[in-house]
């Protein structure tokens, strides 16, 4: 085996604090970015406890209607904006380096700058509780309905543009980083899947969020300074800042399960001790998945009567068919494996049964007629949240129990883990399930309340229950995370077996990631080292 | 000749899979809508067909995919430290099950376009036609005396209008068996007009013209509401829709006629 030595800079000892406030390390600042999602997520976690508390019971006067609306807004912006979009970048912030064999990220001062943007927005976004409460026109502020809401939703819109232009300017990081900066013998075609995926939402991320800043700007304008962009009174069009708006949040939507997706993909690979199957088809369809996802925005509005139903309900469907092609190649993977079920993979299989339900489910707003009815239901809350939180929060945890002993150099406990899985996932389905009936029995969305005669009291009480499951299945999480801190560092290089660069490096890595690096000659560098080239 | 043991497999597979139909069928009075309320048009019926046909295929992939993921994991746990076999793909494979979805979507699209070219016809000239106002928040229900539809000369000229508030929710009526257009207007913020039993909804959009018809197929009181968030009261903006007999309808009509207070002289 050869190495390629790599030279050691120094560093200067600064205090703790100051060195946390001034890293430029992608390390340090992938740590800051998961606490701070994490915390986030905790947050929007406790206002859709909130939700589901008022919505428990018929004609629940628990919070008012008032109050109602900001609080699904806020949960909503949340979790998307300020959590599930950036706990990506956290991630990517730590391990793609890793994973491709560099010192850092490309620009290590932007990539600071596109972390401490977050903890400013999302205060603001939530400053607008003191100042008369925060946005409460849902996170896909609909004008003109946005136009006449209080002095939270422009705290909200200029937060929201601060935290994309820091997913924009991270997002090109992560590109420049992954083009310039791999490993000698590192082909694109050999770089870990997970990389692949954050390249594909970077991509999208740049595309994407700058439209949805320029639509925000104008909305801004119409609230503050007489604007009309989206007034019809005025001249405007409503249904503009509709396409304007879902001209990002669709591919936001590939943005916020596509790293996900990435980390099932090195999961599954060394839990079942086989290759990922089909690598470059995942890797087209990784692309096919992001090209397509430009090209579907429009099935949000299919009920707005104003645009192309059959080419959208079109491309809906065919956007089914990369997803699909995923799922087979992870089974694929799996078949005639040799799988063993830690933690991490616990949280990947998870993912893998419940994200195809997600990707199903969805399908049926692709039929255009049956769109009409389930549209704005609760059928599309369960959708979205069998791929946001069925998809993207398991791939969270999966990604967290996975490389908790390379970021901190501790493990956690196997035992507390399965019973945070086991409540998590019957928790999701409890909460979740009964929303695919409600939405099909005529519950539609963002409903303060429902009156008795609705019939639909069952079937809430029940996803309430499977809420407050989900809130106790972090408890054991939280105190595995805990006593792991409290433990000392005593992992090994490459406590799973891995496959990738990030193992063959101290855990946690020194400053400068590598002493030396290994030849790669597949997209298994360490499988190769382990079992020889021969074994591939 | 497959051997004793496999015959038995089969078999045992065979009952299950016989269990499993029966208990379908005995609970399936209770999904008689396959999860959707009774269609009450004929509209809402093309859509709840197009609603069963995709379901069953979406229950039979979720079934052979989930059937295959909860067979790996069980068959191919590991059981020593062998390697298992390294391998890296199949192009046909990848061939195939691309193809297979291509053609399945290809299916479901053709059949929802459609129902939808069929639930999107427009309604005859001489159709009953009802303005419907979303406003913040309750509805208003107009009807215009020269268009109440069945091809009858108009009685008089003039229009009334039956309005809700959030706290009176309004009612309004229609015939059976005759095509009704609705058309959706707004003066302030989008709302959506929702009736689950129309299988059916249409934003309320200001700025624009958005008309939809359905044909009731049978009698009753129904109950819709606001599907698009319209701001503080929007869980509120709730409706009703009592379909009967066109007889009954004139009637009705009459009735509302005959309260001077709603109607307005052109």
């Amino acid at each position: 085996m050869t190495s390629i030595a790599i030279p050691r800079p120094a560093y200067a000892e600064r205090p703790w604090i100051l060195d946390w406030l001034t890293t430029v390390d992608h390390k340090k600042l992938g740590i800051l970015y998961l606490y701070t999602t994490m915390f986030f997520f905790a947050v929007g976690g406790i206002l859709a406890l909130l939700v589901r508390a008022q919505l428990a019971v018929a004609d629940n006067t628990f919070v008012n209607n008032d109050a109602y609306n900001q609080i699904f807004t806020m949960h909503a912006s949340a979790m998307l904006f300020l959590f599930i979009i950036p706990v990506w970048a956290g991630f990517g912030n730590y391990i793609v380096p890793l994973q491709i064999g560099a010192a850092d990220m490309a620009f290590p001062r932007i990539n600071a700058l596109s972390f401490w943007l977050i903890p400013p927005a999302g205060l603001l976004m939530f400053s607008g509780f003191l100042f008369g409460g925060a946005s409460d026109v849902g996170w896909t502020a609909y004008s003109p309905l946005a136009r006449s809401s209080g002095v939270g939703l422009d705290l909200w819109i200029i937060s929201v543009i601060i935290l994309g232009v820091s997913s924009t300017i991270g997002a090109a990081n992560f590109m420049v980083t992954m083009f310039r900066m791999r490993a000698p013998g590192m082909t694109m075609f050999r770089m870990p899947i997970f990389c692949w995926t954050m390249l594909v939402t970077a991509v999208l991320q740049l595309l994407a969020t700058p439209v949805l800043a320029s639509g925000l700007a104008m909305l801004y304008i119409d609230r503050n300074f007489g604007g009309s962009f989206f007034d019809p009174n005025g001249g405007g069009n409503a249904i503009l800042w509709q396409n304007i708006f879902w001209f990002y949040s669709h591919p936001a939507v590939y943005i916020m399960i596509l790293p996900g997706m990435g980390i099932i993909s090195e999961i599954l690979p060394v839990f079942a001790r086989k290759p990922l199957f089909g690598y470059k088809a995942f890797v087209f369809a990784t692309m096919g998945i992001g090209g397509l996802g430009f090209s579907v925005w429009a099935h949000h509005m299919f009920t707005t009567g104003a645009v192309l139903k059959p080419w959208f309900g079109f491309m809906t469907f065919m956007i089914g068919v990369p997803t699909g092609v995923k799922m087979f190649n992870w089974l694929g993977t799996l078949w005639r494996g040799s799988i063993t079920f830690e933690a991490p993979m616990l949280f990947a299989l998870g993912f893998l049964s419940m994200f195809l339900i997600g990707g199903i489910n969805g399908t049926f707003s692709a039929a255009v007629p049956v769109d009409f009815a389930i549209h704005d239901t609760y059928f599309v809350v369960a959708h979205i949240h069998y791929v946001l939180f069925g998809g993207a929060v398991f791939a969270v945890f999966a990604g967290l129990y996975y490389w908790f002993p390379k970021i901190w150099g501790r493990r956690l406990d196997e035992r507390l883990a399965r019973i945070h899985f086991a409540l998590q996932f019957i928790g999701f389905n409890l909460a979740f399930f009964p929303m695919h009936l409600l939405g099909l029995d005529g519950m539609p969305r963002r409903i303060a309340t429902y009156s008795e005669s609705s019939g639909w009291e069952t079937l809430n009480l029940i996803s309430t229950i499977g809420a407050f499951l989900i809130g106790v299945a972090m408890i054991p999480f939280i105190i595995n995370v805990v006593m792991a801190f409290l433990r000392p560092k005593d992992q090994p290089n490459d406590p799973w077996e891995g496959n990738t660069l990030e193992w063959w490096t101290t855990s946690p890595p020194p400053v400068h990631n590598f002493d030396s690096l290994p030849e790669v000659h597949s997209e298994r560098p360490l499988w190769d080292l382990r079992h020889g080239k021969a074994a591939h | 000749m497959p051997s004793t043991g496999k015959l038995r497999v089969i078999r045992r597979v065979n009952l299950l899979i016989s269990a499993a139909l029966l208990a379908i069928a005995s609970i399936s009075p209770a999904f008689a809508g396959w999860g959707m309320p009774e269609p009450i048009t004929d509209q809402a019926k093309r859509i709840q067909d197009l609603w069963v046909f995709t379901l069953i295929i979406a229950l039979a992939v979720f079934f052979a995919v989930e059937g295959a993921l909860l067979y790996a994991i069980f068959r191919y746990r590991k059981r020593s430290d062998e390697l298992p076999k390294q391998t890296h793909g199949s192009t046909a494979l990848e061939i195939v099950w691309t193809t297979i979805p291509v053609l399945i979507v290809i299916t479901l699209f053709s059949y929802s376009f459609i129902v939808l070219r069929d639930v999107e016809k427009k309604a005859p000239s001489d159709a009953l036609s009802i303005e419907v106002d979303g406003f913040q928040f309750s509805w208003q229900f107009t009807y215009d005396l020269a268009r109440l539809g069945q091809g009858q000369a108009p009685a008089q000229e003039g229009t009334f209008s039956i309005i809700g508030t959030a706290a009176q929710e309004p009612t309004f009526v229609i015939p059976v068996g005759e095509p009704v257009e609705f058309r959706l207007k707004s003066n302030d913020v989008i709302h959506s007009f929702y009736l689950p039993n129309f299988h059916y909804k249409l934003d309320v959009v200001p700025g624009r013209d958005n008309r939809f018809v359905i044909t009731a197929n049978q009698t009753g009181e129904f109950t819709g509401q606001c599907a698009e968030l319209c701001g503080i009261n929007h869980a509120l903006m709730r409706f009703h829709v009592r379909v009967v007999e066109r007889a009954e309808f004139d009637k009705w009509v009459a009735e509302q006629v005959a309260n001077k207070a709603t109607v307005r002289q052109p």
